[in-house]
């Protein structure tokens, strides 16, 4: 349907107030990050910054073990998005193309373990690893975030290959690849922008959970970004601007990640998406 | 989809078709028997394992620990003392379980309406803008996804500062003076609000992601024909996008019902549930009465009955999504 | 496979779940401490201290000295942050290998105490200068007469104020009673009143640490002992009259601080650095986070102690601060006690102090002198007080704090003095009284 050009006009008028609207909060949490201290917490009437200073960012990656930190987040992060990816899919070519006994069960399990009540799961988890001796090692808190975000993958994907319609991959059966090579084949390459939508749902996940990781990991060296936010936070001072700055710095690999399958994200929703 | 109809209309092998669209995987599974009826469960492994260890087991233990009196003495020794359904009775009997559950739910649902509408809304205007447009929106979008909730809640709270808050200086500039000064955390519903805007202000990119995918899937030609009909915007939305959403909006509201029931993170940083508790929803609850005194019996006890409430909420829920699933699959 | 085999084997174990798998529990098989012979002491040392607690030279000098004299043990240093410590703490103790020194604020130490996972310290006081313990931190760290901690260091609150506006403002000498802090600011007033953004004094509504000195400062107090549990008092004569001392305050300084907010959202340091504040109440730390937006105004600042009823005597303040103490089920009791024994010499107390604290186990504070602001504290800090040594205290304060929604609904009017103080009492009663 054609719209009218003021109609055009007005609708993309609203657009660009939305996204000003949605986009305050970051962009004074990014002006913040610049501000000194002074004209954080000034009177005046500050919408656009009077002026701007690098030094709350120096000060928070200055802080000792950043970089080891940043590693550790983005081993565990992408660690626990591609066993997910891998684990979701495996999982997602039985369920939409297969039939056999347990399968409705599986759904059943997927959904279910959505209600799974994961702060308190923070005990019994911390006894399991302790008792299957994976305290303080990255691998334990890259299988705990795969498994929180694994339900959600396998009932993405699952939605992703059903809409891949199945009688491409039969066409290819037909020139005489088996089961499995007609699906790597076929519906793979077509599933990757689902497993794009699906990993940034993932990314963004493992990337902000903070609890696990402060339990679950005791030594310095293995410590995450989410902790390292953390210490900004003395007994008797918070470091605001650092805060500021340092949420900034974290927030940046989940946008690059975002920016970088962006396009495919997009496109690839429109595939069959979370369609049922 | 056409051209794929063609290609199942042709004669597969030399099995004659049972039904006009998937003859061939069917009438092969036969054949294969074994490694065939053995190959989905292999498949499946991995996930079943995982979620099975990491969510389903450890909720198994949390049971057990909602039966016991598990304080740091007994972590750390590792002694089990059972103190039977007491964790459960100590919570049912407090009033305050009973307050704050209603008020859970009441606030949980005004969340998730308004997220839903909030992303229904952006989705449905997103398609409708030019490009440039529209990057600067899925921009904005992302970035507040991104934001960790840390920041964000600390960016909400100077946003909203008596004092300093932009918002009050920005209303005291477009000449609404009783908004000097005003206090937007001295009560529960006014603290609630702002609590609820930034939730919303962060589940709403997801949701809006998720219909924006399911309303581009749908073909052009189906709007014309509607337009063709001479049917109105809403007749239109009704008629075409509708069904290409409504699958979608049914596990994204399934989602953001649990998600927004048990947020912690933000309710908690934003003022503690306070004041006088009038902010205090079933995880501050768990909290206070649980974790903070590391008291993990009746923690583990407030958490069986708040997925109690969430399986009486989402069953209807499940057994839809199920039920669509399983009707789909041919 | 492998890892899924050893989870699935850690499941089993955790359904067994055997009791004292976690390593036997009492203070017993670790008796002989006796630090006379450190050339026996082996194995591997985990000490946990806080972001920001110890000075690094401290650290660095203390841990070269203790390796220098126990060439057989390793120590691990690992920095905790404040942020989730409480869980960090919990699990960690459960774990196979706890840390054998831990860092506990000292308003959460009873906590730990009462569940007995800490090491009965109370045969090494003497080993580790007891006698000269502070006392507000030493109440915090007994429990049912027994001793589970060691005093590290505390902090203390008091007025930091601008010279420059106080001279101006034709004010000579610090205020040394209420009066006079009340006149003080007055003048002040009478003298910037008319820029809009002055405030004499800078002072937020759900300031709780303010509040307990003016309590006590009349005599009252947050809760009284009965026995081994506590009942809250905040509904006593002398508990109202330190609030209304406390609005007395907030109307006649004409703070703009928000009311229901505390000290730290927004950060009052950075509003003191502002330059338009004449006087704030914090620590000294605070005046170098002042100075990050002002790195002038340190010279023009100094520091009084928090003024009392009576002319001349200082109300009682606050000890905010950190114990040590020794998990009962640490692998390495003897390295741990000799290592506490090492930090309560003198050398590294006068390092504390250097670093701008009182130090936990030593009254020689002279090391603070030469600060101005450290040492006003310092002074101040021998009329200390500590919040009830409850277990339950840390719940208290580290969730739904009855006497900051006191202070806002008085403050705000939105109750009156005797029903924000019963209401506030009845709430206190129940988390006190815990389950």
């Amino acid at each position: 349907m054609r719209k009218s050009l003021p109609q055009r006009i007005a609708l993309n008028t609203v657009g660009v107030v939305g996204a000003l609207l949605f986009g305050f909060p970051t962009y004074w949490l990014i002006t913040t990050s610049f501000k000194t201290p002074g004209e954080v917490l000034s009177p005046r009437y500050d919408l656009i910054p009077f002026s701007i200073t690098f030094e709350n960012f120096t000060s928070a990656l200055s802080k000792p073990g950043f970089t080891t930190f940043l590693t550790n987040s983005l081993i565990v992060t992408l660690g626990a998005v591609l066993t997910a990816l891998v684990a979701g899919v495996l999982a997602a070519f039985p369920l939409a193309r297969m039939r056999f006994r347990g399968r409705k069960g599986f759904l059943f399990l997927v959904l279910v373990a959505q209600l799974a009540p994961i702060e308190a799961l923070l005990i019994p988890l911390y006894l399991l690893m302790r008792d299957a001796g994976l305290l303080n090692q990255l691998p334990s808190l890259l299988l705990v975030y795969m498994a929180l975000t694994l339900p959600f993958t396998c009932w993405m994907l699952y939605g992703f290959v059903k809409g891949i319609p199945i009688e491409l991959e039969e066409a290819a059966m037909i020139d005489g690849c088996g089961r499995w090579q007609a699906f790597r084949r076929v519906t793979l390459p077509l599933l990757g922008p689902g497993l794009v939508a699906t990993s940034v749902f993932s990314f963004i996940t493992a990337w902000n959970e903070f609890l696990f990781a402060l339990v679950l990991m005791q030594d310095q060296g293995k410590r995450t970004i989410p902790v390292w936010l953390s210490t900004f936070r003395e007994a008797f001072l918070v470091d605001w601007g650092g805060i500021m700055a340092a949420s900034v710095i974290y927030a940046v690999p989940a946008l690059i990640f975002f920016l970088i399958v962006q396009r495919k994200l997009v496109s690839g929703l429109t595939a069959g998406a979370v369609k049922g | 989809m056409t051209s794929t109809k063609d290609v199942a209309a042709m004669p597969a092998g030399n099995t004659p078709p049972a039904s006009p669209r998937v003859p061939t995987l069917r009438a092969r599974r036969r054949r294969k028997g074994f490694g065939d009826s053995v190959l989905p469960y292999l498949l499946l492994a991995p996930g079943v394992l995982a979620i099975g260890a990491l969510l389903i087991w450890p909720t198994v233990q949390l049971v057990m620990i909602s039966f016991r009196k598990l304080d740091l003495r007994e972590l750390v020794t590792g002694q089990l003392v059972w103190v039977g359904v007491s964790n459960y009775g100590d919570v049912l009997g407090d009033p305050e379980f009973w307050e704050v559950t209603v008020r859970t739910l009441v606030f949980m649902g005004a969340v998730v309406a308004a997220t839903i509408v909030v992303a229904l809304f952006i989705a449905l205007l997103m398609k409708q803008l030019n490009p440039v447009v529209r990057v600067l929106l899925q921009v904005t979008l992302v970035v507040a996804w991104a934001t960790p909730a840390v920041a964000a809640t600390t960016v909400f709270q100077w946003i909203f500062d008596q004092q300093y808050g932009i918002l009050n200086k920005t209303l005291a500039l477009l000449g609404f003076d009783g908004f000097i000064g005003h206090s937007w955390f001295s009560d529960g519903p006014s603290t609630l609000t702002v609590i609820g805007l930034l939730i919303t202000w962060q589940a709403v990119p997801f949701v809006a992601f998720s219909l924006y995918a399911g309303l581009i899937g749908v073909p052009r030609e189906q709007y014309e024909a509607a337009g063709i009909d001479g049917a109105g915007p809403w007749q239109t939305f009704r008629a075409v996008s509708w069904p290409a959403i409504q699958p979608i909006l049914t596990i994204v509201t399934f989602l953001s019902v649990i998600w927004d029931f048990r947020v912690f993170t933000q309710v908690w940083a934003i003022k503690q549930g306070g004041p006088d508790g009038e902010s205090t929803t079933l995880p501050i609850y768990m909290y206070l009465k649980g974790i903070a005194g590391s008291h993990f019996g009746p923690a583990a006890a407030i958490a069986m009955l708040m997925l109690l409430v969430l399986v009486i909420l989402l069953a209807r829920y499940i057994q839809l999504l199920l039920r669509s699933k399983e009707v789909d699959l041919k | 496979m492998k890892r899924w085999m050893k989870l699935a084997a850690g499941a089993v174990a955790i359904s067994l779940a055997t009791a004292g798998c976690a390593g036997s529990g009492g203070s017993g098989n670790t008796a002989q401490s006796n630090a006379n012979a450190p050339q026996q002491l082996s194995g591997e040392l985990t000490v946990w201290l806080m972001t920001g607690s110890a000075p690094e030279p401290l650290t660095n000098a203390l841990h070269k000295e203790f390796q220098d004299a126990n060439p057989g043990v390793k120590i691990k240093y690992e920095i905790q942050q404040w942020n989730g410590i409480q869980q960090k703490l919990t699990t960690a103790l459960a774990s196979q290998t706890p840390p054998d020194v831990i860092e506990i604020g000292n308003t959460q130490t009873p906590a730990f105490a009462a569940q007995g996972v800490l090491a009965d310290l109370s045969d090494s006081v003497n080993d580790l200068n007891g006698g000269q313990w502070l006392k507000g931190l030493k109440d915090s760290a007994t429990f049912d007469g027994k001793t589970y901690g060691m005093p590290f260091y505390a902090a203390n609150r008091e007025v930091i104020y601008r010279k420059d506006l106080f001279e101006q403002a034709g004010i000579t000498t610090p205020p040394a009673s209420r009066d006079e802090w009340l006149a003080a600011i007055d003048k002040l007033k009478a003298k910037f009143g008319s820029d809009p953004d002055f405030q004499a004094l800078y002072l937020p509504g759900q300031y709780w640490y303010s509040l307990l000195s003016f309590i006590w400062d009349e005599g009252g107090d947050i809760a009284k002992a009965e026995g081994k549990n506590f009942k809250s008092t905040l509904n006593s004569t002398e508990a109202k009259a330190g609030l209304e001392f406390y609005k007395k305050l907030v109307d006649a300084s004409g703070t703009k601080a928000p009311k229901d907010n505390d000290e730290a959202t927004p950060q009052q340091a950075g509003i003191y650095g502002g330059g338009k504040v004449a006087m704030f109440i914090g620590t000294p730390g605070e005046v170098a986070t002042a100075a990050k937006t002002d790195p002038t105004i340190k010279d023009k600042t100094a520091a009084f102690a928090i003024p009392g009823k009576s002319a001349g005597k200082s109300a009682p303040v606050f000890l905010g601060g950190s114990n040590l103490a020794i998990p009962v089920n640490s692998k390495n009791t003897a390295a741990a006690k000799a290592y506490l024994k090492l930090l309560s010499g003198q050398k590294y107390q006068t390092e504390i102090a250097k670093g701008g604290y009182v130090p936990g186990t030593s009254t020689d504070i002279s090391a603070l002198s030469s600060d101005p602001f450290a040492s006003v504290m310092a002074k101040a800090a021998q009329n200390g007080r500590a919040v009830p040594s409850s277990p339950k205290w840390g719940e208290v304060e580290s969730g739904q704090n009855p006497l900051k929604d006191m202070m806002t609904a008085y403050l705000t009017g939105k109750k009156s003095i005797d029903q924000a103080t019963t209401d506030a009492n009845a709430a206190l009663d129940k988390l006190l009284a815990g389950s």
